[in-house]
């Protein structure tokens, strides 16, 4: 186990190094730099070359590139060009925003994801699985931009919740209660734009997993033993069905972690994501590698987190890949 | 249901095959004074309330700055069909065009540009959603069948692919590639970066099934009896997966129609003269657009019915299986 | 007029807070920011939202009153300009306090210039506060006299000087001995260390959340009543970075205004909530910036190799006659426009020249000048062929996302495939067009640069063709034509007059041959529409950005 988990980690080294690398190399060949946002404000053909020299953003690639990943190595992930500040400094600020969103609309996601899941899952027929598969093909179907909109829309004509961010202005002034509530009512709003499709997404895979499982041998000779059906969906076939849903689910939550911009920018949600957007368009491109690192390290822990999950769920896997790392026997 | 499913999916498919005879008009034709206009449905009754054959209502614009217009019930004109190579078209459209779905922000025709949109955005997604899982099932039953270095080294490389930010590789592309790219060049290089982006999530849910399936005893049997390594993956424990595939499939398509508008924010979409659904969304993704002229968020009723079609056949044939 | 008629209702200002009873009753309003601050120097960076940040916190010696164009006192009270208009001497406001209780005397000001001409600060504002590309020089014989000498005759003058804010001595002189200014006052600042003559101080900065500003308890400024400034207790300006938020914002009430003007597709919606009695729309009038297209007309590139008449004014003359500029506002802008025929709009008063030559709408005219260029329909396809036999065409780039340009390059496109050109469209996120315009990778432009100044002598670098600004053919060596040479010598002889009357006389004969050679084609210019919510009395909302927050301390609310 102590080794497989190693090399696990190991491999998440390298993929942080390699997309790390991947990000700060592709944002310095694509069109434009940090400088060119300074053309058509006025700025001297004169004061953007010397900008561009001031950020070293003329050096050659591969020098420019060798610089930052031995300080990378080190941890140092240099600083922003926009904002001047230590690019681990603003990532770890914006990762704990994003945090909290993300466990938010995963934890809502499965409280509605998995039980519609296996209700569609165990039913074929029936007015609810109906309408549960429908509602999830249409969360599925619409893009994450127009679920944002409609729900900021909807917000916007009810009030019942406000439109954006993450707090009101003074809202802590009040005392820590006041601020919490007021934390709480700007939480619905951007969870459930990502938990909405997760939720659809959840249940499809659940549904799925949940009717092969139901017309496997042992399900059927459990219900010939006379355990009600309830009892065998909800107890015995859970586990087993469980396996699909937790390969993705690690993944899930680490691309959760890594941040939605879609739904951060429109909802003024002061998260990972929204850096990341800003970064990119700003062509700040150490704070682009450093978003990326960031990303890359929740995405590999949430496959990490994936196969060990998945691993509990169907102990022969967890034989297999924790006993025998090279699976040459069976 | 699994009929009807596969009649709405034929039904979607010969309605884009016939886009040129079903839509009254060219889409890329701008009717400039009817820009956001709404959807003119045809009536039989007439305002006195007698039967008539099938006619609308003509536009008259009431503010353009507010793009509200009004029917202008005084001057019906009637529809005829099977006319002038159209299933039905205005009788006189000296009073401004049919616009049965309305008009998009540049007033172009909503109902032209939704059939000849059918048939940029399915074939796209339905070409990389069969590339992916090809692409996918392979890698992920070669995987998941071998185990060890090689199931490690591709279920990293899967890993790598869905952490990598595409956005940026597109980015790149887009400025080496040339400024107006032919249609059929921006359609093949989208499915190729669809189906490079896709394949690891096909890819990880079917070494999973694939890595369960070969302890099973039908699969140790069948190696008992001398079956080779390909012969076990490809008839015994792919086949397994097809429940998974279908799901998969049913992920990706969706997904794929509404990746294709994020290129096109990003610059690699199709020109504005070929119309999809993808970029017709992504036009319609403004908050007052929503509100006021819901009409516009027709692709998206479109890619509703499909990937609820698609489903549906989907998952009654995994359940036949 | 809408805006004169709520400027009159200001004194109906009251005291009178949201919260009632515990608390004591403030007067605050919420604004909208679309991007997150970089910096608080000013020194240091150029973006929108650090002058926003600068307008509300720091002040200069003199201000332009955005909306009558007009120079006015500011911190110095009163300037004499010497008879060769070289030298100006200014008299500073006496009792004038940082936010910090330290005196403002004449060494701040000349500290302010020292440090934006330093090397190490490298300060974008240092290029602006240059006159012929020479630094100004200063000194101050007193601690309220400060001598400003241009170093050559300088048409705007003291104008320059409203770019200039005077940024606390006592809090940044380390740094800028210690060659550090350009990375002093960043965002992990403490905000009580950036003090200024502002009337807000920085009371809280919330990454990717807000900015919370308070009144600035040693401000100098009093109203034309002896009211103490500012008016209101707080602002807090909420970063909302998608537009439709902001919109939704304004809807709501959640954001009292913003900081552009109203884009043409929500006027209706804003229109509505206006009817409701949620906010006030105010018109006003035409705006300063009308879209641009121009060819690109470096010489030596591989295509107008091939493709000569690319460089020809007969084709740009055709372009212009090839677009129904009436039809394009309506459609455009949905008829919330005027057809202009220069850069030059009839919202910019001073400048305007209301007679100058046109090239309006005319397919037929068109079709003669593209006919004169060697340009046929030699095969019957309805779309023109040089004499080589070549399609006759180009492709015009612009910034995707922007409505307004997507839809006006599309309208180009459109009416000039109607005159036989092959047209296309390209539309480009913003880095990947301004990397092309920059390297000259293009045939045609459709784009929108933003006025910071009306005087022509302060965007010189658009006009004379040494400009970097001189998008068409930047930094020319010589000047490449002709026309161009006529405009570099009557802006030099412009940018050192001093009578008005003269520098516009100057001014008007350049507009005339950019609306004879027409470099830049422009086809329809916005009116400006400014929606505040019905909370905000006094406001004051001029055609540049920030159209409200240009000027803060009298704000204040119902």
């Amino acid at each position: 186990m102590v080794r497989y988990l190693a090399r696990r980690v190991i491999a998440a080294a390298v993929l942080v190094a390699v997309v790390s690398s991947g990000a700060l190399l592709l944002t310095r060949l694509a069109p434009g730099d940090f400088a060119s946002e300074l053309f058509g404000s006025g700025a001297t053909a004169e004061s953007i070359a010397r900008e561009r020299a001031r950020y070293g953003l003329g050096r050659p690639l591969g020098a420019q590139y060798l610089d930052w990943l031995g300080r990378a190595a080190r941890l140092d992930f240099g600083v922003s060009l926009v904002y001047h500040r230590p690019v681990i400094e603003l990532v770890r600020q914006r990762a704990a925003n994003t945090s909290i969103l993300a466990l938010a609309a995963l934890l809502l996601a499965t409280a509605i994801g998995l039980p519609a899941g296996i209700i569609t899952g165990s039913r074929r027929r029936g007015f609810l699985p109906s309408v549960i598969r429908g509602l999830s093909v249409v969360l599925l179907s619409l893009p994450s931009l127009i679920t944002s909109l409609v729900l900021v829309l909807v917000a916007a004509r009810t009030q019942w919740f406000p439109t954006g961010g993450m707090q009101s202005a003074g809202a802590w002034d009040a005392g820590t209660l006041a601020g919490l509530a007021d934390f709480a009512r700007h939480l619905p709003l951007p969870s459930l734009a990502i938990a909405l499709p997760l939720a659809a997404m959840i249940e499809r895979v659940q549904s799925q997993s949940m009717d092969d499982v139901l017309t496997m041998p042992f399900a059927l000779s459990t219900l010939a033993r006379g355990v009600p059906r309830r009892r065998l969906i909800w107890r015995d076939a859970l586990r087993p069905s469980i396996g699909p849903v937790a390969a993705i689910y690690g993944f899930v939550l680490g691309s959760l972690l890594s941040g939605s911009f879609v739904v951060e920018v429109i909802t003024a949600w002061p998260g990972l994501g929204r850096l990341m957007y800003d970064a990119l368009r700003a062509r700040d491109l150490y704070l682009v590698a450093g978003c990326a690192a960031a990303g890359s390290l929740f995405l590999a822990a949430g496959s990490l987190l994936s196969d060990l999950v998945q691993a509990w769920a169907d102990p022969r896997l967890r034989q297999r890949e924790a006993g025998d790392p090279t699976g040459a026997t069976t | 249901m699994r009929t009807l499913a596969a009649a709405a999916l034929a039904l979607i498919a010969i309605a884009a095959l016939a886009a040129p005879w079903l839509a009254p008009n060219d889409p890329g034709e701008t009717f400039r004074a009817f820009l956001f206009a709404p959807p003119m449905r045809p009536h039989v009754i007439a305002p006195d309330g007698s039967w008539r054959r099938p006619f609308v209502h003509p536009l008259r614009l009431a503010s353009r700055l507010e793009q509200r217009y009004e029917e202008d019930v005084s001057h019906p004109v009637p529809l005829r069909f099977f006319a002038g190579g159209k299933l039905a078209r205005l009788a006189d459209d000296s009073r401004g065009p049919w616009l049965p779905l309305g008009a998009d922000r540049e007033g172009r025709d909503l109902l032209a540009r939704l059939l000849f949109g059918a048939r940029t955005s399915l074939g796209l997604a339905v070409l990389a959603t069969l590339a992916a899982l090809l692409i996918g099932a392979m890698a992920g039953g070669f995987a998941g069948y071998r185990g060890g270095f090689v199931d490690e080294a591709i279920m990293r490389l899967a890993e790598f692919v869905l952490v990598l930010p595409a956005v940026y590789v597109v980015l790149v592309l887009r400025s080496a590639l040339p400024l107006v790219m032919p249609s059929w060049a921006v359609f093949s290089l989208m499915a190729g970066i669809f189906a490079l982006v896709g394949w690891p999530w096909v890819a990880r849910a079917v070494r999973t099934v694939v890595a369960t399936e070969r302890t099973r005893d039908y699969a140790a049997a069948a190696v008992s009896l001398g079956a080779g390594p390909g012969r076990v993956l490809f008839g015994h424990l792919l086949p397994a997966c097809r429940g998974l595939l279908g799901v998969q499939a049913i992920l990706l398509l969706p997904s794929f129609i509404l990746a294709e508008a994020t290129l096109s924010y990003v610059g690699l979409g199709f020109p504005d003269t070929v119309p999809s659904w993808g970029s017709m969304l992504h036009q319609a993704s403004d908050v007052n657009a929503i509100a006021d002229f819901p009409w516009t968020l027709a692709p998206a009723a479109a890619i509703f019915a499909v990937t609820l079609a698609a489903n549906l056949l989907v998952e009654k044939s995994s359940r036949v299986l | 007029m809408a805006v004169s008629a709520i400027v009159a209702v200001s004194g109906a200002c009251r005291r009178e807070g949201p919260g009632s009873g515990t608390k004591p009753p403030i007067e605050a309003l919420v604004s909208s920011l679309r991007a997150e601050p970089r910096t608080f120097n000013r020194y240091a960076g150029r973006d929108s939202v650090l002058e926003i940040v600068t307008l509300l916190t720091q002040a200069r010696l003199v201000r332009i009153d955005r909306r009558s164009q007009e120079v006015e006192p500011w911190l110095a009270e009163s300037w004499a300009t010497s008879a060769d208009g070289l030298t100006c001497t200014l008299k500073l406001r006496q009792g004038v306090t940082f936010s910090d209780g330290a005196p403002f005397t004449s060494a701040d000001v000349v500290f302010a210039f020292r440090a934006i001409y330093d090397e190490r600060t490298g300060s974008a504002l240092g290029d602006s506060m240059r006159v012929g590309g020479k630094p100004l020089a200063v000194s101050a014989p007193d601690a309220s006299t400060v001598v400003v000498r241009f170093p050559s005759v300088f048409g705007p003058g003291i104008r320059l000087l409203d770019n200039l804010a005077i940024l606390p001595r006592h809090k940044l002189e380390g740094a800028l001995n210690a060659g550090t200014l350009s990375k002093a006052w960043d965002l992990a600042t403490p905000p009580s260390e950036i003090v200024g003559l502002g009337p807000f101080v920085l009371k809280a900065y919330q990454p990717g959340q807000r900015l919370v500003f308070e009144r600035n308890p040693r401000y100098w400024r009093t109203d034309a009543r002896g009211q103490r400034l500012p008016v209101l207790d707080r602002l807090t300006l909420e970063i909302v970075p998608d537009q439709n938020a902001e919109l939704v914002g304004l809807q709501t009430g959640q954001i009292d205004f913003a900081q552009s003007e109203v884009r043409p597709e929500d006027y209706a919606t804003l229109r509505r909530a206006a009817d409701h009695g949620k906010l006030s729309l105010l018109d006003l009038g035409v705006g300063l910036d009308a879209d641009s297209f121009w060819l690109n007309l470096r010489p030596n590139r591989p295509a107008t190799a091939k493709r000569p008449w690319l460089l020809r004014t007969e084709l740009r003359r055709a372009i212009s006659h090839a677009v129904d500029r009436r039809s394009f506002a309506e459609t455009v802008f949905l008829g919330a426009a005027v057809p202009v025929y220069g850069p030059i709009t009839p919202g910019n008063q001073r400048w305007y020249s209301p007679d100058l030559p046109r090239f309006d709408y005319d397919v037929a005219a068109s079709r003669r000048l593209l006919a004169g260029l060697g340009l046929a329909d030699r095969d019957g396809d309805a779309v023109l062929e040089d004499r080589a036999g070549a399609t006759a065409g180009f492709t015009i780039v612009t910034q995707k996302g922007n409505t307004a340009l997507e839809r006006g390059a599309a309208f180009i496109a459109e009416d000039l495939r109607k005159a036989g050109l092959a047209v296309e469209v390209a539309p480009l996120d913003v880095g990947a067009l301004i990397d092309r315009i920059e390297r000259g990778a293009y045939d045609a432009v459709y784009y929108r640069f933003l006025t910071t100044d009306l005087d022509p002598a302060l965007n010189i670098d658009l006009w004379i063709s040494s400009g970097s600004a001189h998008v068409w053919n930047p930094s020319q060596a010589k000047p490449a034509t002709d026309w161009e040479r006529e405009i570099d010598r009557l802006m030099a002889r412009q940018v050192a007059a001093l009578d008005p009357a003269e520098r516009k006389a100057l001014f008007d004969q350049v507009q005339r041959i950019v609306a004879e050679q027409l470099p830049m084609i422009q086809f329809a210019a916005p009116r400006i529409y400014v929606a505040t919510s019905t909370r905000v009395v006094n406001a004051t909302p001029a055609l540049l950005r920030p159209v409200i927050l240009w000027n803060p301390d009298t704000l204040g609310v119902r």
